[in-house]
């Protein structure tokens, strides 16, 4: 906070009457309601007005000499301005006084000029963006396709889907918006894309997973067997001794992306037969394994 | 809001003989309920006004009658320009 003798501009000795003399000087400059719209004269009112009230006051003025208050005083900020209900737009009130400006013979041409502007300035707007959402084929969604819109309008938009695209990523179709109202360009159709689930695939970021069930003799024995991945079946090779959980890989048959694709994780499921086995009964019922203790880890 | 002419009293701090000269040279138009005189937040804050213009600043009778009328017109020319202008605001 500065002194208030400096706001004032009064030296220490300087007489009450020096001090109303230079505060009168200073608030005819400085008084919001004679700069409306200048916020800079407001604050330095605000200062000059903390200072006054100090420096005016012949009792406050001693205690500020002697440090005994600071040169905040005792602040009453003053809420409102006459200018801040005079000039509101919209306002309507007794003191509305056009004068100053009605008997303006350049007045329409002045508010003419104005209003052309801004309506040169529409004309020359683009058109405003047209969002749509477009749901895609999972399968569709990792090798790219190419999808017809349909409109609100009746019309048709094709959207060429990219291979590899995400979930919730949206496509720019430049120029593909509504046009603009003026003689400028058309706004640009934002396609925000929603990837359809699938039977049997889920996509974890650029992987592909997937349950494959087997046979009990495939895992115990080890098979050959045709695994359906995004782009056609492929042959796996099961090892000898798999079981339910084991993780095979297929190496770049998940998502596509810059410079290669994720892989396609198998999680193998052996499924027990369920149909009558009379052969599988009885040798279950004289079979002695030898090291099978599926909840050994259970065991207290 | 509409503020009775005792409140007015209270709140600018004004005496009765005052406020019916400031209302007699017309540098407040209150309005009317009743016949009672309606008063209301633009009224408050040009009682204060004039009050800093005669008491801060010195400015005699002649001179505030002549600074209101220019004051309006300045509020009055900055309100078309605003609505003229919205964007500007």
């Amino acid at each position: 906070m500065k002194d208030p003798y400096d706001i004032l501009g009064v030296a220490r000795s300087a007489s009450s009457a020096d001090i109303q003399k230079a505060y009168r000087r200073l608030a005819k400059k400085l008084h919001p309601d004679l700069n409306p719209g200048n916020k800079q004269a407001e604050e330095r009112f605000k200062e000059l007005s903390i200072a006054n009230d100090i420096l005016s006051d012949a009792d406050k003025r001693k205690k500020f000499d002697s440090g005994e208050i600071d040169a905040l005083g005792a602040e009453k900020p003053r809420q409102q301005y006459y200018k801040d209900y005079a000039a509101q737009a919209g306002a309507d009130h007794q003191y509305q006084n056009p004068s100053g400006f009605a008997d303006f013979a350049g007045a329409d041409d002045i508010f003419a000029e104005l209003f052309r502007r801004q309506a040169e300035q529409s004309r020359r707007a683009r058109g405003p963006d047209a969002h749509y959402r477009l749901s895609v084929e999972f399968l569709d969604a990792i090798t790219g396709a190419t999808r017809r819109l349909t409109l609100p309008d009746g019309g048709t938009l094709d959207v060429t889907i990219p291979p590899g695209i995400q979930e919730g990523q949206i496509l720019r179709l430049r120029g593909k918006g509504a046009p603009s109202r003026g003689e400028g360009e058309a706004g640009d159709a934002l396609v925000e894309i929603s990837i359809l689930l699938h039977r049997f695939f889920t996509r974890v970021g650029d992987d592909i997973h997937l349950e494959l069930p087997v046979t009990l003799g495939e895992a115990f024995l080890g098979a050959n067997i045709k695994v359906p991945t995004p782009t056609g079946p492929v042959m796996l090779k099961v090892p000898k001794g798999s079981n339910t959980g084991s993780v095979l890989r297929l190496k770049g048959k998940g998502v596509p992306r810059r410079g290669g694709a994720g892989d396609e994780l198998v999680r193998l499921k052996v499924v027990l037969p369920t149909g009558p086995e009379p052969e599988l009964e009885t040798f279950l019922s004289k079979w002695a394994p030898r090291n099978y203790e599926p909840r050994k880890d259970m065991q207290p | 809001m509409i503020i009775s002419k005792l409140e007015f009293l209270s709140r600018t701090q004004l005496d009765q003989e005052t406020l019916e000269i400031w209302i007699g040279e017309q540098w407040l138009v209150p309005g009317e309920t009743a016949g009672e005189p309606a008063f209301s937040e633009i009224d408050l804050a040009r009682a204060k006004l004039i009050r800093d213009l005669k008491h801060d600043m010195g400015v005699n009778n002649e001179g505030i009658g002549i600074i209101l009328d220019l004051l309006d017109q300045v509020h009055s020319l900055r309100q078309a320009l605003a609505e003229t202008l919205p964007s500007k605001r």
